[in-house]
């Protein structure tokens, strides 16, 4: 059987800089995936090579095919929205402005999904950052996507909002079987909800199943020697550096 | 320039009826309503997407394509048409190719632009009437030519607006999403550009080079203060447009002032009178004594 997604060989340079270097995994089956690593270790840079947003050497396969083929069942939640807050534009407008054509999820189905039905008509400026990250994951799935892309979208929202937005991607997973690839620098909710990790300084120091692949050891290459697990009730949870405030472990 | 005005006293009883039977009125109110539908509604992507010095720029370089209709004798609206079409592609390549700022490129450009319309115009002995016209505008000088090839180029760019509005609106909100929605950004924003300086360059037959630029931001500005959906600040922002253009018209010829400038000031003077209206509604509804939240606690007595 043909993997999920194929990466072999990728090396990205921005102005002869390598942002990634000879970067190879395949995911075989349908799961949640998370890439870690510190800042500047080419995260970002991964998923947008991944959509073909920057330019790469290398090789990518999406579902067997090139990616530019497959983009339709493709969903993509990006790290920032790039939008002037100030501009009157509502939720179901927003998306219903910016979906492709016929979306195979009605809108309120796909608000509904994330829980934001009831939030239609209100302007997408006067979100708070769940809000609109949540608004960003119903665009996403409006065409029922195989696959979803997710750049640090809990980045700048509460702890409570990012347990519900990590369930909703659980669930989203577990019920439609909705593969997951998420860029994430909450090592705990990393732990807690993904079932595979992919370890990036660069180059790929580590990828495997999150429990296993996700070591004391691999912590410290990626983060330095203040990097280390932490006992939390029955479970020990890996901690970046500085991360031991205000997280909730499981 | 203003044509002769064989026209009715002005506060005579059926002054503004037999005004609008003025040929020369009525192409100056038809081009003035087709050009605030077709700039004002641009302006929405222009403002979205913070491109008021692209337009600004555009604008005031399109007088060097002005100045070589002039000098050559030929059409200098179709000149100026194909000289500032050309310019915004250059800037559109410039900015992809060159490591300067989208600001320091149409900078460059629309300063030496303007110098060189300048320059050609110069070349011309004596007194240059058409350069004032250029420069502020002469909606009362219209031509049956131009009112037709305002129409048409205007009706095209709307269709192209229509049918590419949700490729337009999400390369304007995010241009990643716009990739990942499978449209094809570099294309697109090309062609905005584009649309864009020819749709300026029509819009300096009314306000010239100066004050083009005051239909495609203010309508729009204005509308976004009270809007409350993109749909409303579409419909807000037309009417906005259209009211500008006939109140200003009429009121320049009532006053006998110089109509671009004149219909500039009565957009300004809606921006200033609806900018205050909302700040002072947005004043008492934090008044304490005007919340209805505050009123709903207060104790019966």
């Amino acid at each position: 059987m043909d993997p999920l997604l194929e990466v072999k060989g990728l090396s990205v340079r921005f102005a002869g800089i390598p942002a990634l270097e000879n970067v190879s995994f395949t995911i075989e089956k349908e799961a949640i995936i998370a890439v870690i690593g510190p800042n500047g270790s080419g995260k970002t840079t991964l998923l947008k090579a991944i959509l073909g947003l920057v330019p790469y050497e290398g090789e990518i396969r999406l579902f067997a095919r090139p990616v530019r083929q497959v983009l339709p069942q493709v969903g993509y939640v990006p790290q920032r929205f790039a939008f002037d807050p100030s501009f009157p534009l509502t939720v179901e407008e927003f998306i219903n402005l910016t979906c492709r054509t016929p979306e195979k999820l009605p809108v309120h189905g796909a608000l509904d999904e994330v829980g934001m039905g009831e939030f239609k008509g209100k302007l997408i400026g006067e979100l708070s950052g769940g809000q609109l990250q949540r608004v960003l994951l119903a665009h996403a799935l409006l065409h029922r996507p195989r696959i979803l892309f997710l750049d640090e979208a809990t980045s700048g929202i509460d702890i409570e909002g990012q347990g519900d937005f990590y369930s909703t991607i659980q669930r989203l997973n577990r019920e439609h079987g909705v593969t997951v690839l998420m860029v994430s620098h909450e090592i705990s909710m990393v732990y807690k909800f993904t079932d595979r990790i992919i370890c990036l300084n660069r180059d790929l120091v580590s990828h495997g199943e999150t429990r296993s692949a996700l070591t004391a050891e691999v912590l410290r290459k990626l983060y330095g020697e203040n990097a280390d697990f932490k006992a939390h009730g029955h479970e020990a949870v890996p901690q970046r550096p500085g991360a031991g405030h205000g997280e909730r472990h499981g | 320039m203003k044509p002769s005005r064989s026209a009715p006293a002005p506060g005579t009883g059926n002054a503004m009826a037999e005004l609008l039977q003025l040929p020369f009125m009525q192409r100056a109110l038809l081009a003035g309503l087709v050009l605030g539908v077709l700039l004002s509604y641009l302006g929405i992507f222009v403002t979205l997407r913070r491109m008021a010095f692209f337009s600004d720029g555009i604008a005031h370089a399109a007088l060097a394509g002005a100045a070589i209709g002039l000098l050559t004798r030929f059409s200098p609206l179709l000149s100026a048409l194909a000289f500032s079409m050309v310019l915004a592609a250059m800037v559109y390549w410039l900015e992809k190719k060159s490591p300067l700022s989208s600001d320091a490129i149409i900078g460059i450009l629309f300063t030496s632009g303007m110098a060189l319309g300048v320059v050609l115009i110069s070349l011309r002995p004596g007194y240059q009437p058409e350069l004032i016209g250029y420069l502020f505008g002469n909606i009362l000088a219209i031509r049956l030519q131009d009112l037709a090839l305002i129409t048409a180029l205007a009706a095209a760019i709307l269709a192209f607006i229509a049918v590419n509005k949700r490729k337009l609106t999400l390369l304007a909100l995010d241009r990643e999403m716009a990739c990942m929605a499978g449209i094809n950004p570099d294309f697109y924003e090309l062609l905005l550009y584009i649309v864009l300086a020819c749709a300026l360059v029509l819009g300096i037959r009314i306000l010239g080079v100066i004050l083009v630029s005051a239909l495609l931001i203010t309508p729009v500005s204005t509308a976004r203060l009270f809007s409350r959906s993109f749909r409303a600040l579409a419909w807000w922002t037309v009417l906005l447009a259209e009211f500008t253009m006939l109140a200003g018209v009429l009121l320049s010829y009532f006053l006998d002032l110089p109509t671009g400038a004149v219909i500039v000031l009565t957009g300004s003077a809606l921006f200033s009178l609806i900018f205050i209206g909302v700040a002072l509604r947005q004043r008492f509804a934090r008044h304490p004594a005007c919340s209805k939240e505050k009123k709903a606690q207060r104790p019966v007595r």
